[in-house]
């Protein structure tokens, strides 16, 4: 599968691919998008990087288990989930925040954001893991 | 202390300081038994306190009310409406559930309470004297016992009905474990599972029986039955349905034919626990059942009959097994299955009423029922006695009856209690059981100016009796060496649980018939005085009816200067028992065919269930898909038939769309995915397959982007390239296809275009019927409304929004973030589920 063709072209596909899924998964609350959707974009993105470049390539890209990934977004949803209880809300409560930045620019923060965070990355590691394990076992 | 936490405290009392016993070291025996032996004491007494003050409080109330409960008796039109049942304070628990904790303290519960209580420190201090010095066994024993003890009182006390489902399951668990105690004996194990089996069926019969009662008459208390007999309808099916089940759950518990085979089964369990078992629990929680819903019992008119038909059959069929049964234990065992019926058939008698011309002049309508106390006392009075001589007995030499032959002269204590144990069991007079006997034969008497079927009721009731005095003179024969009894027409028997220790001397040795004596008094102490009975037991007493015997349970004397019919039977009865007791026939040890019964359906179900299994679960993929399908396309059927409007509404829907040439693109995009569908089965390769899958994926994009569903379409078309570049990994796995047989296919076919056209159907309707509530009370319309800011009109009275203008991803993430949460947890599990069952295959790179 690995051909010099795609393995070149791959260079440059993956950090376009990978900024474009964070980008997809960021915007998601006002526009198309979502952790979700990010996330499987990304996946699909390493996947295909995987195929073209082979194992050891991913593993200098992502230096870690897939499932320390799906840990860390379980995680993350989790705490934004229970975050509000500690302060007497009802669970996954969410917030709002805006920041004024410099140069007349705001940001537009909401609490369900980080909940993303943690599905997206839980997306990126399921479906890279799976993949991967099921190529392991076709590399034998 | 609230009423209702001391009857919760007696509850937990024996089990309590069961477990207590755990921690005390094995070696000390003294410390343990004294130990074991507070439980039921303390029990005893908080119920005495707690019941005195549920009562009295009770009484107060009653007294506030008129004092129905005396008026009862004279108002003639239904003696057990009015009868009200004294409950303490609840305790909330599980309110929602209908499961609080509250205690009941009517006569039948505190007599209940104060036997099971009373016997059980008598079992305690038994226990230390069958298993002697054996610190293993009381080790194990005491905290089961203490276990079964909390289970039974539970069930007397409770109040709510799911409370007192709770202890009835816990005595099948404790019983389960202490009939099957020698755990090395594959025959106790599996009577163990027989009697747990068994009683647990009825178990479900009671839940089942207790969840129709509460859902159609919203009763889930004792008291309320009791209270609101009158409100309830009982020719409703339902109702009738639910006291049918709750009966079994009784029938079953209290050893009623055909249920009767697990009762003499559980005699593999050690000895204390049969005295136990056979007199104040499990067994008499089928009849403490019985009594608790006889009010309504009376009212329905199937139910007496069906108590006395059981009831009269398992009562002549316990007393002949019994008289041909060798091991005493199992002789016992079957005289208590004919006690049983016996009570079971009282309280159906209970529903029967006959006129009756009182003092007063006035006919009363009253029950055939009296004195119930006394009937299931008495029993308690001489089985319990007759089970610890039994296993005494057992121990010193033999429990086969044919081998006792001058045991009276060997071991004279203990014969004595089995003596004068086997004399209440033969109902002779001086023993409470003669006059308990007498009260029976009278209700009997009064039942047959109702019908004359009665009279067979009467002649089943002396045959029993004839059995029992028959096994009393056989036993008492045997023991005395005189002639006529067991040893001379002997048979041998093997079932012989003969396992000696060397007697114990002093007072620990003497508790192996010590307790048997102390339990064996009441029984002449009633028997002889009945004033003093009456002093304990009348005021316990919820139906005694006849104005003679209304200050409570006659004299001998009485009985005897007032002769009548039931007289005359009770003098056949002994002379027959005699007669039939020096007959050298009837003495073959039998066996019950009905025990067969279990075996049977074990068998059956075991083996039959096999054969349905594999039938079912045939590891075919395509199969499980048909049933599914199939299944799902009946329920689909059904929900036409059930309403009709569904055809209509969809002929409606397609009328409708005249103009469908407006929707061409959607319609082109739908016809891709149908037309790639449909090539699917046209092809073997599997690469095309999946590939003609992705098509599908994609032309269900392009649906999505047409109807401007950017969020769907964009999920839609990751999810599809993943699961291609998946499938395509996978397929490399797969082994060869193998040329599969197309038998079978011209119904799959057909099923699959059903089902599809079910589902198009379905689409159909969800998209165009009539939504029954207004078009801004929708959830869709709530979402959009507050999906930036919050609308302070809306539905969900939310004060702001989600933050986000992409109504889907605020939806996700906020409005249903609970969902996604859930979502992302099954994803990670199948992850982990992947990563385990295809264990990584990387070889570590070593480090050069």
């Amino acid at each position: 599968m690995s051909t010099i063709i795609l393995r070149i072209s791959m260079s440059l596909i993956l950090p376009i691919g990978l900024v474009f899924a964070l980008y997809m998964a960021f915007k998601g609350h006002n526009e198309p998008g979502g952790g979700f959707i990010g996330g499987l974009m990304a996946a699909a993105t390493l996947a295909i990087f995987r195929m073209s470049s082979g194992a050891a390539e991913l593993d200098k890209l992502l230096p870690c288990h897939p499932r320390v990934l799906v840990s860390l977004g379980l995680s993350i949803a989790l705490a934004t989930a229970v975050a509000p209880l500690f302060v007497g809300e009802g669970l996954l409560r969410s917030y709002l925040w805006d920041l004024n930045l410099p140069f007349g620019e705001s940001l537009h923060i909401a609490s369900a954001m980080f909940f993303d965070v943690g599905v997206f990355l839980v997306v990126v590691g399921i479906c890279v893991g799976m993949i991967s394990r099921f190529s392991e076992e076709l590399e034998l | 202390m609230d009423a209702a936490w001391i009857m919760l405290f007696a509850v937990l009392a024996p089990l309590a300081t069961g477990l207590l016993t755990l921690l005390l070291p094995r070696e000390s025996i003294t410390p343990r038994v004294l130990l074991a032996a507070l439980g039921p004491l303390v029990a005893f007494g908080l119920l005495w306190v707690g019941s005195t003050q549920i009562y009295e409080a009770a009484a107060v109330h009653v007294a506030g009310h008129g004092g129905h409960a005396e008026v009862h008796h004279a108002s003639g039109a239904s003696a057990y409406a009015a009868i009200p049942l004294p409950t303490s304070g609840v305790i909330p628990w599980m309110t929602d559930l209908n499961l609080d904790l509250a205690f009941n303290a009517d006569g039948l519960s505190i007599f209940f309470s104060l036997l099971v209580s009373g016997i059980g420190l008598m079992i305690v201090l038994y226990a230390r004297g069958y298993f002697g010095p054996d610190k293993d066994s009381l080790f194990r024993f005491y905290p089961t016992l203490g276990f079964f003890m909390t289970a039974m009182l539970g069930i007397v006390v409770s109040d709510y009905t799911l409370q007192m489902l709770l202890f009835w399951e816990m005595t099948s668990i404790s019983s389960f474990l202490l009939i099957g105690w020698d755990r090395y004996d594959k025959k106790a194990v599996k009577l163990a599972m027989q009697a747990f089996f068994t009683t647990g069926l009825g178990g479900m019969g009671l839940f089942g029986g207790i969840l129709l009662l509460g859902v159609t008459t919203d009763i889930w208390r004792w008291s309320e039955l009791t209270a609101q007999i009158g409100q309830i309808d009982l020719a409703d099916p339902w109702v009738i349905g639910a006291f049918l089940l709750i009966f079994i759950g009784a029938a079953t518990k209290s050893a009623q034919w055909p249920f009767h085979y697990w009762l003499p089964g559980a005699m593999a369990a050690p000895t204390p626990v049969s005295a136990f078992l056979h007199s104040a629990t499990m067994v008499k929680a089928g009849v403490f059942l019985a009594g608790r819903i006889m009010p309504a019992m009376s009212e329905i008119t199937l139910f007496p009959w069906l108590l006395i038909g059981l009831g009269a059959i398992t009562m002549l069929l316990g007393g002949v097994i019994a008289i041909q049964q060798h091991d005493l234990k199992r002789i016992f065992a079957y005289t208590t299955v004919s006690q049983l019926g016996l009570l079971m058939a009282m309280y159906g008698l209970g529903a029967i009423t006959y006129p009756h011309v009182g003092n007063d002049g006035i006919t009363h309508l009253l029950p055939a029922i009296d004195l119930d106390l006394t009937q299931i006392a008495n029993h308690a009075f001489y089985k319990a006695p007759l089970f610890i001589a039994a296993g005494a007995i057992g121990h010193f030499l033999s429990r086969d009856i044919t081998r006792l032959t001058g045991a009276f002269y060997k071991f004279p204590a203990t014969c004595l209690v089995l003596l004068l144990a086997g004399y209440g069991l033969a109902a002779g007079p001086g023993t409470i059981s003669f006059q308990a006997k007498e009260l029976f034969l009278y209700a009997i008497y009064h039942a047959t100016e109702v019908s004359a079927w009665f009279w067979l009721l009467m002649l089943m009731t002396i045959v029993t009796a004839v059995c029992n005095v028959a096994i009393f003179v056989r036993l008492a024969t045997t023991l005395l060496g005189l002639p006529g009894g067991m040893g001379a027409f002997a048979v041998p028997d093997h079932d012989d649980h003969h396992h000696a220790h060397p007697p114990e001397g002093g007072l620990w040795g003497s508790l192996i018939w010590l307790p048997g004596l102390l339990l064996v008094i009441p029984q002449y102490v009633g028997g002889l005085f009945p004033g003093l009975w009456n002093s304990v037991f009348m005021s316990g007493e919820r139906f005694a009816f006849y104005e003679s015997f209304a200050q409570g349970v006659p004299s001998v004397w009485y009985l005897v200067a007032h002769p009548g019919v039931p007289l005359y039977c009770s003098l056949a009865a002994i002379i027959g028992g005699v007669i039939v007791g020096f007959l050298p026939h009837l003495r073959r040890a039998v066996v019950d065919v009905h025990d067969t019964i279990y075996p049977a359906s074990y068998w059956l179900a075991v083996t039959g269930g096999g054969r349905v299994f594999r039938m079912v679960q045939t590891g075919r993929l395509r199969q499980y898909m048909l049933i599914v399908l199939f299944t799902f396309l009946a329920m689909f059927a059904g929900a036409v038939v059930n309403d009709t409007r569904m055809i209509e509404v969809a002929l409606v829907a397609l009328g409708d769309l005249s103009a469908w040439f407006e929707y061409w693109p959607g319609l082109l995009m739908g016809m891709l995915v149908c037309g790639s569908a449909l090539c699917i089965p046209a092809t073997e390769i599997r690469v095309v397959r999946i590939l003609l899958l992705g098509a599908c994926g994609f032309a269900v994009v392009g649906i999505y982007l047409i109807y401007r569903a950017p969020d769907l379409a964009l999920t839609q078309l990751m999810f599809e390239i993943i699961s291609v570049l998946l499938f395509v990994v996978v397929l490399r796995l797969l082994p060869r296809d193998q040329p599969q047989s197309h038998a079978g296919r011209p119904m799959r076919i057909a099923v699959s275009v059903a089902v599809g056209l079910v589902m198009g159907w379905m689409t159909l309707l969800a998209a165009t019927a009539d939504r029954p509530i207004d078009d801004s009370a929708l959830l869709g319309t709530v979402f959009a409304q507050n999906s930036y800011y919050g609308d302070p009109n809306s539905a969900l009275l939310s004060e702001r929004g989600g933050g986000g203008s992409n109504i889907v991803n605020v939806i996700l993430v906020d409005f249903r973030g609970w969902d996604t949460l859930g979502e992302v947890v099954v994803l990670a599990i199948a992850a982990l589920g992947v990563w385990s069952l295809l264990p990584s295959r990387r070889k570590v790179p070593t480090p050069a």
